[in-house]
């Protein structure tokens, strides 16, 4: 024990240069525990908005279906969908399968005519495991907006709910009629009358332009779809099994057909993961350079005023190696007193954050921003506590060496 | 006990040649010896040598019986922490642990338990009469305490041989002359032998055996 004894009391000899060392140390550890907070925010927001938007957990697929456009052509679709869908529902680890026909056309008020994507559901099981009530668009944010409810379950309903950005180009509010135009499978064309019963903002804007949803009823009429679905959402009972489930869901739904997990799907969360990836990555390389070069100044400096001391320890006996392990003891209770305080100030600052309300401006493709709130991720405390540490002993690394290969009769000459 | 043998250490000094050659000398068990001469003669350049904390560049080194000099750092080490002690001239105690904890050092580092060193360092700082200075670190002590805190150190582990480096330079004549006599106490009563090197009449005076320097050689062999 005496290491680290004689370390805790050189730590704290010069204390102005320790408070200094663990100034920076504290500013690294909250710098990067925001951070990844944040990012878990982020990823958790989008990780739920492609989940929720309609990928599910797990979405089954014709063999090929993401290939080109023909995702939205019923010529490569699941020929009996709800079929398989019903199969997949007694599944155990399954809590739900919502089928969905995914088709585009022309959307037409009468005055004027839109290119449309459109997509069927079901309108009784959708709204249970989907955030689709959270994208009607209130008063507040389109004024057309207001009095928008969901697809009603009738089967009898012909309605529609339509993109914001649709519903402006072709002026159209609650309650108004439309026209959608497709061609069905076999390449016949086909079009049924609909009441716009709701405005939808799913948040981006190029989406909000050109999207509509409809019940599958309807959309396999205008389709002429009979059972076929374009794709299956599979929602789990334990979401973190997407990807070890899709291959018994992919042997489960037959030969033509493909099971792929959400996050292979969800471009725009791969993209951004990446983009933070590399930018917080970037911000800790830094970050770890700023704190490697703080405590090996601290530390060296320490090794230089005590010479003679050190002389005299390796006079009394002690090993090199045990002088090369005293500077990473000293670096240990630099990192862990540092990093002890910067989770107290990050516990706080997240606190104050949150207690903020503050609003984040809307990312890039997104039509609206979102409240901040730093997540609380012990891991990414951990992980930062743990990067900084290893940081730090590599810093204490040099010091260390300098100290050990003092010769000792120098050393006590030293003043 | 301790037994130079031809022992040679020359360095450049403003581009002279300087430190000690062709030395040989004994220093039997329980002997308070002392290497007198002026300064530049050669005596801390010897002490360190035979302390193994320089190698000579020629000769041997030989403690109990056995040749040391030309032992690898790692074993050197353990001589020094077991079987040889170290008194120097400003004391160099380790500023941030109290006069306990600088006597438990030597024992810690050995590998004893907290309390077994804690025991012996208790005693042997009651023998060097400074029982009631355990907790107080070096800057709170008299420079006399301090050495007396040093020879406790260099003493806790029982060695063969204490090396001293003008252990009464930084001390007056008040406190150099019990300073010696403890030492030579000391030497009496463990059987552990004393190598000092001074140019201070009171320490020759009181030495069991005198090897005196001049221009790094030995003047008169005893």
């Amino acid at each position: 024990m005496i290491l680290p004894r004689l370390a805790l009391r050189n730590v704290l000899r010069q204390k102005r240069r320790t408070l200094l060392t663990l100034l920076v140390l504290v500013a690294g550890f909250v710098a990067l525990a925001l951070a990844g907070g944040f990012m878990t925010q982020t990823f958790q927001g989008l990780a739920d908005a492609a989940i929720q938007g309609g990928l599910g957990h797990v979405q089954i697929l014709p063999r090929g279906g993401l290939d080109g456009d023909e995702g939205r052509s019923l010529e490569h679709a699941l020929p009996d969908g709800e079929a398989l869908a019903g199969r997949l529902r007694r599944d155990p680890a399954v809590a739900e399968v919502l089928p969905r026909i995914e088709f585009m056309g022309l959307a037409s008020s009468g005055a004027r005519s839109v290119a449309f994507l459109g997509t069927a559901v079901d309108p009784a099981r959708e709204p249970r495991f989907m955030a689709m009530s959270d994208r009607l668009a209130d008063g507040a944010k389109a004024p057309g907006g207001a009095g928008s409810r969901w697809l009603s379950a009738d089967p009898g309903a012909r309605e529609v709910v339509v993109g914001t950005g649709l519903a402006r180009s072709l002026g159209l509010a609650v309650g108004d009629s439309l026209t959608l135009m497709s061609t069905t499978a076999d390449g016949a064309l086909n079009a049924v009358d609909v009441e716009v019963i709701g405005l939808e903002d799913l948040g981006v804007k190029e989406l909000n332009d050109r999207s509509l949803c409809v019940s599958l009823d309807t959309g396999s009429t205008l389709m002429n779809a009979g059972p076929a679905r374009s794709r299956l959402s599979v929602v789990l009972r334990r979401p973190q099994d997407a990807a070890r489930e899709c291959p018994r869901l992919a042997a489960l739904a037959g030969n033509g057909a493909e099971a792929r997990p959400w996050f292979e799907l969800a471009s725009f969360y791969r993209q951004v993961k990446l983009l933070y990836y590399a930018i917080f990555g970037f911000m800790g390389l830094v970050l770890a350079l700023v704190v490697l070069l703080a405590t090996a100044n601290t530390l060296l400096m320490s090794v230089m005023e005590r010479l003679r001391e050190l002389g005299t320890l390796r006079a009394v006996g002690m090993r090199p190696g045990s002088l090369m392990a005293l500077l990473q003891w000293e670096g240990a209770l630099l990192g862990i007193a540092g990093s002890l305080a910067g989770l107290g100030i990050t516990l706080v600052l997240r606190a104050a954050l949150n207690a903020l309300h503050l609003q984040m401006p809307a990312p890039p493709g997104s039509s609206h921003g979102y409240e901040l709130h730093i997540h609380l991720v012990p891991l990414v405390y951990l992980g930062t506590f743990l990067g900084l540490q290893a940081v730090i002993q590599a810093s204490a690394f040099f010091p260390g060496l300098k100290a050990a290969r003092i010769r000792i009769t120098e050393a006590l000459r030293h003043v | 006990m301790l037994e130079l043998r031809d022992v040679t250490r020359a360095y450049e000094l403003g581009g002279e040649r300087a430190g000690v050659f062709g030395i040989s000398l004994r220093v039997p068990a329980g002997t308070l010896a002392v290497l007198a001469g002026p300064s530049g003669s050669g005596k801390t350049t010897l002490l360190q040598v035979a302390g193994l904390l320089d190698t000579a560049d020629a000769g041997e080194v030989v403690l109990d019986g056995r040749p040391v000099s030309a032992l690898p750092e790692r074993e050197r080490c353990e001589v020094r922490l077991r079987r040889l002690g170290f008194v120097f001239q400003t004391f160099n105690l380790v500023p941030v642990l109290s006069a306990l904890e600088n006597v438990m050092l030597p024992l810690q580092l050995q590998g004893a338990t907290e309390a077994v060193a804690r025991e012996r360092a208790e005693g042997i700082l009651a023998r060097v009469g400074l029982a009631d200075r355990l907790r107080h670190r070096p800057g709170q002590l008299s420079g006399g305490q301090q050495q007396r805190t040093a020879i406790a150190r260099a003493l806790v582990s029982d060695p063969l041989l204490v090396l001293a480096d003008e252990p009464t330079a930084n001390l007056d004549h008040a406190h150099g002359g019990p300073l010696m006599e403890l030492m030579a106490e000391l030497s009496r009563e463990r059987g552990v032998s004393f190598l000092a090197a001074s140019h201070d009449p009171s320490v020759i005076g009181r030495a069991d055996l005198v090897f005196r320097l001049r221009d790094g050689r030995l003047e008169d062999a005893p």
